[in-house]
């Protein structure tokens, strides 16, 4: 189990959390690779239902950050 | 070109190149350790060594510094070669066992131990640093003595004034036998000094070639010429050989660009104040005593330390922080800057707030103040809260000196609290709050410009007319114009743009182009064609993620019809040649997998329309922000994560269809609410700008408030200047006055609103395309201190009008008393009026200009002259105005006896009670906004809890709503004194006329639209949407009365909207269900 790593589905706000998450590429950050982001135009867009259909696709983890 | 034989393999370099080169083009790895890209090879490690074939016998060279021939062969893998290449490792281990890159080498090359005697060295003689340091142009060092004597070293094996200390011949060394301490101890006489960040305040270093700061806009690096090498040596330009597109230049001179303009705005800011001066602070000498703007880079996520709180001296996470307010401002002794700062008050309580937030320990915060200047909007709440809710300490206390603690990276502080007790407290950090200041650069600037500053060094302006300077056309805006925060220079910046076009009206629209259309290509019912163009974006993508692979994988991918892979995808030519191939390929969606679309979708979309397509038939994959650059480490992740991302942009692009923009007509006209000072101010800079304005007023004449005020603070008559505006307002033909006029209704929005007026009983339809409101507030009329009970009782405005109307009587009060506060900063109303004590202190010094022998008291809580209005408070100390302070539970107590009028009030410095016999009370009563509802509702604008409207943004959008066409200005926004009403008023009308002077929206594509078929009618959409885009169709209405509809001017596309509706009847174009759900499920296949 210790290999064993989330797969992440984020859903960011184009505001704020997108730009944020372009500015830590900017700064260099480095994070593990396991994230994917779905860009929504304010976190006011997302719907439960967003969040279900990913788990039910075999995400093991949901992030919503606005 | 040369054409030989690589492992067997025919590869082609060109003339000149060495084997080594050409193996990295087909890459072929060669070990290495005394190879440079920008240095000429000098094969002095031999670990590169290859087998050369020369058509007859075998021989051994060394790969880097051999140049091609036609017919060669090379192999780099024998087992002869590689037999060598131990041996050399082994050798060089025996010389440098504990260096950790021969080590490690050794590991690889199956070496336990070196078979020969070890040494004790560090240098493997690479010649690295010798040679770089020749490139440099310096030679300061090099490979000295003979055989096994050979070292690295400098004349004489003396410290040289050669070395410059630049450091980069430590920065090559490839087993850290030079490093920077070796420089500054056997290698340099000089002193070598870190570059300081300056937008890190110097806490880190930077290089030579940056870029100032991650937001930087253009976002391209630039050469520091007074710390760049090569303009002290006229060597190096080692940059040059790694730049992939010869960007770099180092002939470029600074050019002169003459331009002619109409108007100049001067907005070159401040700079912190320096406390290295005060040595009593020990800023200077001790790293844990830093200012204000430094602990703003140490609590930033992009600062040096990441935004962890911790000291610079041990990076230890204090306990303790005190922040001294007042560090360069309302200071003469040890500084020059008499004048309040404005703006430390606030952001030192923000600090130790988000500081509180940040710590999960139990943090100290302590500020010492001598008064708390919390006169912005919503400001004396975040005090209170930040005093009752966060446990921050605020202590009146002017901090003498500073003790650093012997063997401690500790602060000693002393200092006398309230009641005279002598405290000592240690704190791990001090925080400078240092005020702001024009820079001498700036100072000269305005003498060349020829414009008057004031004592401050801050432009002289008026209050009538803010932003102009004493030179006409040369107008102002930010810190050069006095002390300011955010939202005021933002107003400041819309007024000077105001003042300026209403010089330039003329020559609007004369230089403007217009942009070729090409004819959009209806792509409907087509089938879609993808084409997908993979950045390498030079190597910040191609460096990590394997570009050819994602190229090829797309092209596996359902509808993909075309896909390539291009250097720098946002290059004009790459652009040009992007449209050819949509056109050529026929292509009907595009995907650009690269960089942000937040920077880069508008450059792109160019492109599409430049292609005749639609621009919403394009979708970015963002595999450089996302990926590359945060997964550096792991290559095969990164690509693994390109694939996925551009995936799930081809999903979405199947889906993805052309939206349309619709265009709306903006009616011309505009509508002021409110014939006060700012709503004449707006009116009047609309109608000079040319555009038709109507000024309502619900009085029978104008100018609001302003009727009643004597003088402005800086000793203006404001009579004679209200009654000169009302005539321009009243005689300007731009210009209807409605007066003794009330909104009745309001229909419409952003553009085209219909507003109905009623005045004199008859009502008057008005068209107009924007709306301010310039409501204005009104003096509260207090029910405390016995006001009304005795005519020697006024408030500020009354004490004004016995001046306006030169009261005789005024001359022969023997003692007057202020009382600050009243109906201000209490439970009722938590704010702050921002104009009194300036008022109070302007007519006390008129009292004592009246009779200098008069008794004048204040009675206040915190004196909240801000700015340059700090001179006022001093000249009324210097007057002999007393100043009593009294605290709000135990407020200063008004009885009338026997016809005589007391007041009892705790003195601060005696600590006791004293009484004051008064003839005349004034009362510094509260501002009190209207709190129109009625009006807020017809313009859906919201109110806060004071009654003020609330605007578009706090910071960035003082004189504007959320709801689009709609603007603020005045004492409806907050209290204010009249040149900042003025400022706003300008303001309101500047970002009116950016709507106005478009005379035609376009609205965006990407917006909620409803199927009123589905719609169940119940209003969520109606009432979570913060732009009041949503509406319900008429009840009488032919098709779907009472359904919901969506105003796509309004929308900003959000979907709050679509994610409340329960009926699943608003679909976000652009973002719909269908789109995400095919992002996310095609996200989740397995690659």
């Amino acid at each position: 189990m210790s290999d064993w790593e989330p797969k992440i589905v984020s859903f960011l706000c184009n505001w704020c959390s997108y730009g944020a998450a372009d500015l830590a590429g900017v700064g260099r950050m480095q994070y593990p690779a396991n994230i994917r982001v779905v860009r929504i135009p304010c976190t006011g867009r997302m719907s439960p239902k967003f969040a279900l259909a990913a788990l039910r696709e075999g995400a093991d983890g949901v992030w919503v950050s606005g | 070109m040369v054409t030989f034989k690589l492992n067997g393999k025919t590869v082609q370099g060109e003339e000149g190149q060495y084997i080594l080169q050409v193996a990295e083009k087909y890459g072929v790895d060669i070990p290495t350790l005394c190879h440079h890209k920008a240095l000429e090879p000098a094969g002095m490690c031999r670990l590169c060594t290859v087998e050369l074939f020369d058509g007859r016998r075998s021989r051994f060279v060394t790969s880097c510094n051999y140049p091609i021939w036609e017919g060669m062969e090379i192999n780099t893998d024998t087992e002869e070669v590689i037999k060598g290449r131990k041996l050399i490792v082994e050798m060089l281990l025996a010389r440098c066992p504990d260096v950790t890159l021969l080590q490690d080498l050794a590991k690889e090359y199956g070496i336990d131990s070196p078979r020969f005697k070890t040494e004790d060295n560090d240098c493997i003689l690479c010649g690295l640093c010798t040679r770089m340091c020749e490139k440099i142009g310096n030679n300061a060092i090099s490979l000295t003595g003979r055989g096994v004597e050979m070292k690295v070293d400098t004349p004489f094996q003396a410290q040289t004034d050669f070395c410059m200390a630049c450091g980069a011949c430590a920065s090559v060394c490839p087993t850290g036998h030079i490093t920077l301490e070796k420089i500054k101890a056997e290698i340099t006489t000089q002193k070598p000094q870190l570059i300081k960040s300056e937008y890190d305040m110097g806490l880190c270093g930077r290089k030579p070639i940056y870029v100032p700061y991650a937001q930087a806009v253009p976002n391209t690096p630039a050469i520091d010429r007074d710390v760049c090498i090569h303009f002290k040596t006229d060597g190096c330009k080692v940059c040059t050989e790694f730049c992939g597109v010869n960007a770099i230049d180092h002939s470029m001179k600074d050019e002169i660009i003459e331009v002619n303009v109409g108007s100049i705005i001067l907005a070159p800011g401040f700079e912190p104040f320096d406390p290295s001066g005060l040595d009593n602070y020990s800023y200077a000498d001790h790293p844990n005593v830093i200012t204000a703007m430094e602990y703003e880079r140490i609590l930033s996520a992009s600062g040096p330390t990441e935004g962890h709180l911790v000291r610079a001296s041990d990076h230890k996470e204090p306990e303790k922080i005190a922040w001294f307010q007042c560090v360069g401002s309302r200071d003469m002794n040890k500084c020059d800057n008499s004048y309040c700062s404005s703006v430390c008050c606030m952001y030192a309580i923000k600090e130790a707030v988000i500081s509180k937030e940040h710590a999960d320990y139990d943090l100290d915060c302590a500020v010492f103040y001598m008064d708390m200047r919390t006169h912005g909007k919503d400001f004396e709440r975040f005090y209170n809260s930040a005093k009752d809710e966060h446990g921050v300490r605020f202590l009146r206390s002017r901090v003498h000196t500073v003790n650093p603690i012997k063997d401690s990276d500790d602060l000693e502080v002393r200092y006398v609290a309230e009641d005279g007790e002598i405290i000592t407290e240690v704190f791990d950090m001090i925080v400078l709050s240092v005020g702001l200041q024009t820079s001498p650069e700036t100072i000269q600037l305005a003498d060349k410009l020829g414009i008057e500053l004031t004592e401050g060094n801050f432009t002289k302006t008026s209050t009538f007319e803010p932003v102009a300077t004493s030179k006409e056309g040369i107008f102002v805006c930010g810190a050069f114009q006095g002390p300011r925060d955010i939202p005021q220079a933002v107003v400041d910046s819309s007024a000077a743009a105001a003042a300026a076009g209403m010089m330039l009206k003329e020559a609007r629209n004369t230089a403007t182009t217009e942009k070729e259309v090409v004819p959009e290509i209806n792509v409907t019912g087509e089938r879609p064609r993808i084409g997908v163009f993979v950045c390498r974006c030079g190597i910040n993508i191609a460096g990590v993620v394997d570009v050819p692979a994602v190229r090829d994988y797309v092209s596996t991918l359902p509808f993909v019809e075309y896909v390539d892979d291009n250097l720098y995808s946002c290059s004009q030519d790459t652009q040009e040649a992007m449209a050819g191939i949509i056109k050529k390929e026929k292509l009907n969606r595009v995907i650009v997998a690269a960089c942000t679309p937040k920077t880069h979708e508008p450059l792109f979309q160019d492109t599409l329309l430049d292609a005749g397509l639609n621009k919403y038939l394009f979708e970015m994959a963002n595999i450089r922000n996302h990926d590359s650059w945060v997964h550096k480490d792991d290559p095969d992740a990164a690509t693994n994560k390109a694939k996925d991302l551009v995936r799930m942009a081809v999903a979405k692009a199947a889906l993805i269809q052309p939206l349309e923009e619709a265009e709306l007509q903006v009616n011309q006209t505009a509508l002021v609410i409110g014939g006060g000072i700012s709503g004449m101010i707006a009116a009047k800079n609309l109608a000079g700008q040319g555009y038709e304005t109507h000024l309502v007023e619900r009085e029978a004449e104008l100018g609001g408030q302003a009727k009643n005020i004597y003088k402005t603070s800086s000793g203006e008559d404001v009579q004679k200047n209200l009654s000169g505006l009302i005539d321009e307002t009243v005689k300007n033909d731009k210009i209807k006055v409605h007066l003794d006029a009330n909104l009745k209704d309001v229909e419409g929005f952003v553009g085209n609103f219909k507003t109905t007026l009623a005045s004199d009983g008859s009502d008057e339809t008005i068209e107009h395309g924007i709306a301010v409101m310039a409501t204005g507030a009104a003096g509260l009329k207090p029910d405390e201190y016995s006001y009304g009970k005795d005519a020697r009782i006024l408030t500020s405005l009354e004490l004004d009008r016995k001046f306006i109307e030169k009261d005789a009587s005024l001359k022969d009060v023997g003692s007057a008393v202020f009382i600050q506060c009243v109906g201000s900063r209490d439970t009722d109303r938590p704010y702050c009026s921002r104009v009194c004590c300036t008022h109070s202190i302007d007519n006390a010094l008129e009292l004592k200009k009246l009779n200098p022998d008069m008794n004048v008291y204040i009675l206040y809580r915190d004196i909240r002259t801000y700015g340059e209005k700090e001179y006022l408070y001093k000249k009324a100390r210097e007057a002999g105005v007393i100043f009593i302070r009294y605290s709000l539970d135990n407020k200063p107590v008004v009885t009338i006896e026997d016809g005589r009028m007391m007041i009892t009030a705790q003195d601060h410095v005696l600590g006791m009670p004293v009484k004051i016999e008064a003839d005349l009370i004034t009362l510094a009563s509260a501002i009190v906004p209207y709190k129109d509802e009625k009006l807020a509702q017809f313009f859906k604008v919201p109110l806060n809890e004071d009654g003020l409207f609330v605007e578009k943004h706090a910071k960035l959008g003082p004189s504007e709503f959320s709801t689009d066409g709609v603007f603020l200005c005045g004492l409806a926004h907050y209290p204010k004194p009249i040149d900042e009403a003025i400022a706003q008023g300008q303001a309101a009308a500047s970002r009116a006329i950016t709507l106005l002077a478009r005379e035609t929206i376009h609205t965006s594509g990407t917006v909620a639209k409803t199927n009123p078929a589905d719609c169940s009618a119940c209003g969520v959409c109606v009432s979570v949407c913060p732009y009041s885009a949503p509406s319900f169709i008429d009840a009488d209405a032919r098709m779907f009365p009472g359904k919901a509809q969506i105003n796509s001017v309004l929308c900003k596309g959000c979907g709050l909207c679509v994610a409340s509706c329960r009926s699943g009847a608003i679909a976000l174009q652009g973002f719909d269900n269908e789109q995400i759900f095919s992002q996310i499920s095609a996200l989740c296949e397995a690659v």
